[in-house]
């Protein structure tokens, strides 16, 4: 960076209609092209805030819309998973897992992981429901990515799919590292057990 | 009477190694400064920052619009998400920068580099505060927590985007290893087919050669065929 009173003028353009930022210079350097782009999307996103302002709000209090509807999403998935309409749960879920990511930014990351944490946890279920192993290993992967601490279920969907596929070794290493986070968690134990048996029974 | 002629040799005296201790810790100011500006900065540009500015100083041309205000705000933000990043670089490097340095691990260069950036990073801070609560009263109280959840935020999005991108390899994969399996499953079954195959071969062998064994090889034919037409179902199944 330069000192502070000084900085590089870019060659920028502004799109009069679609109040779009552009850059003249031609070619554009990559890393300005990329910026630019995501100037624009923050640009959109900050149109439709509204605060007097016109600047978003601070992190908390969160819009009570946005989680509303991410609830009630969740809510017909569950419905849906209970009649045993899997697919059908999968694409409500998958609807409100895209909901949930298209929270504006500057809303709490935190409250971010714990909602898409549970709604793929939800998604692995009814995928492995389905027999969908690769893609419930995936979720719940995703699941226990946004939440390590307390998410017992997503750390043992994911392992009884790589138990599914065969691939023992990759579960027994994830069923050991599940237990770091939830060591007195009976059915990671009793999944790690099982594993370790079909390992032997291999084996032999 | 003062004898001013005699008096002014001291003076001289003084004069001569004061004005030259001057001119030496002048210059030697002079070329350290130079030095440190010479180190290469701790960051590449601040692009952000440059566009932000640049945006800033736009002379709009006659009948074209003025870069609306919500453009500024937006870029100031974008401003604000890197200066986050920044400020948690140096915070993590900051502690090993100083244990290494102890050590004698680092160079003192090194060490030159790191205080200016973090002495810039602390105007640009400011400059940001001061910006922001120019576009909207108290904005400089928060601004920066936004921009830090917006990187928390995007930080998420990019991680669950990459896992979510192995999930159609991991698929095929899974398919394969699937067919495998079954074409396995499948070769076994024709193996455990295969010896009720011989054996019926065998049949006229045998009977070549005594009644005895014909016998005994008949009775494990129809034995042999359940099983097959119990498989068989099984095939069609999978």
């Amino acid at each position: 960076m330069e000192s502070p009173d000084t900085f590089t003028l870019l060659p920028l353009h502004m799109d009069p209609t679609t109040k779009t930022i552009s850059s003249t210079q031609n070619p554009v350097p990559h890393a300005l092209e990329a910026e630019l782009a995501s100037l624009n999307t923050l640009h959109r996103s900050l149109l439709s805030v509204d605060t007097p302002t016109g600047t978003p709000p601070p992190p908390v209090p969160v819009n009570p819309k946005r989680s509303a509807q991410i609830t009630k999403l969740r809510e017909s998935g569950n419905n849906e998973f209970r009649k045993s309409n899997y697919a059908m749960a999968i694409r409500m879920y998958s609807l409100a897992i895209e909901m949930a990511l298209g929270r504006p930014g500057w809303e709490p990351s935190g409250l971010v992981r714990e909602e898409v944490s549970g709604l793929y946890a939800n998604r692995a279920q009814a995928n492995m429901a389905l027999g969908n192993w690769a893609e419930g290993a995936v979720d719940a992967e995703c699941s226990v990515e946004m939440k390590k601490v307390g998410n017992a279920k997503g750390w043992w969907r994911r392992g009884r799919c790589l138990l599914e596929m065969g691939r023992l070794e990759e579960g027994l290493e994830w069923v050991g590292k599940a237990l770091e986070f939830e060591a007195s968690e009976g059915d990671l134990l009793g999944l790690k057990r099982e594993i370790e048996t079909k390992i032997a029974q291999r084996k032999r | 009477m003062v004898d001013w002629v005699t008096l002014s040799i001291p003076f001289a005296y003084l004069g001569i190694l004061v004005g030259s201790l001057a001119v030496f810790s002048s210059l030697y100011r002079k070329n350290k400064a130079a030095k440190a500006a010479n180190l290469a900065p701790w960051f590449s540009a601040h692009l952000p920052r440059d566009i932000y500015l640049s945006l800033l100083h736009i002379d709009p041309e006659p009948g074209q619009p003025k870069i609306p205000d919500s453009i500024l705000k937006a870029a100031l933000l974008r401003r604000a998400t890197e200066d986050i990043h920044r400020i948690v670089q140096i915070r993590n490097a900051k502690q090993a920068l100083q244990v290494l340095l102890q050590r004698g691990s680092v160079g003192d260069d090194l060490w030159q580099r790191f205080q200016r950036a973090e002495k810039e990073i602390e105007e640009e801070l400011r400059d940001v505060v001061q910006e922001a609560n120019a576009f909207a009263p108290n904005w400089g109280q928060t601004i920066f927590q936004s921009a830090s959840e917006m990187a928390q935020n995007a930080h998420i999005r990019e991680s669950l985007s990459e896992l979510q991108a192995t999930a159609q390899s991991e698929k095929e994969w899974w398919e394969k290893r699937k067919a495998e399996i079954q074409s396995e499953f499948m070769k076994e079954l024709d193996e455990e087919k295969k010896p009720a195959g011989v054996v019926t071969p065998a049949k006229p062998m045998s009977k070549a050669d005594t009644d005895d064994d014909a016998v005994m090889v008949e009775a494990g034919g129809p034995a042999s065929t359940p099983g097959k037409g119990k498989k068989k179902p099984q095939k069609g199944k999978q």
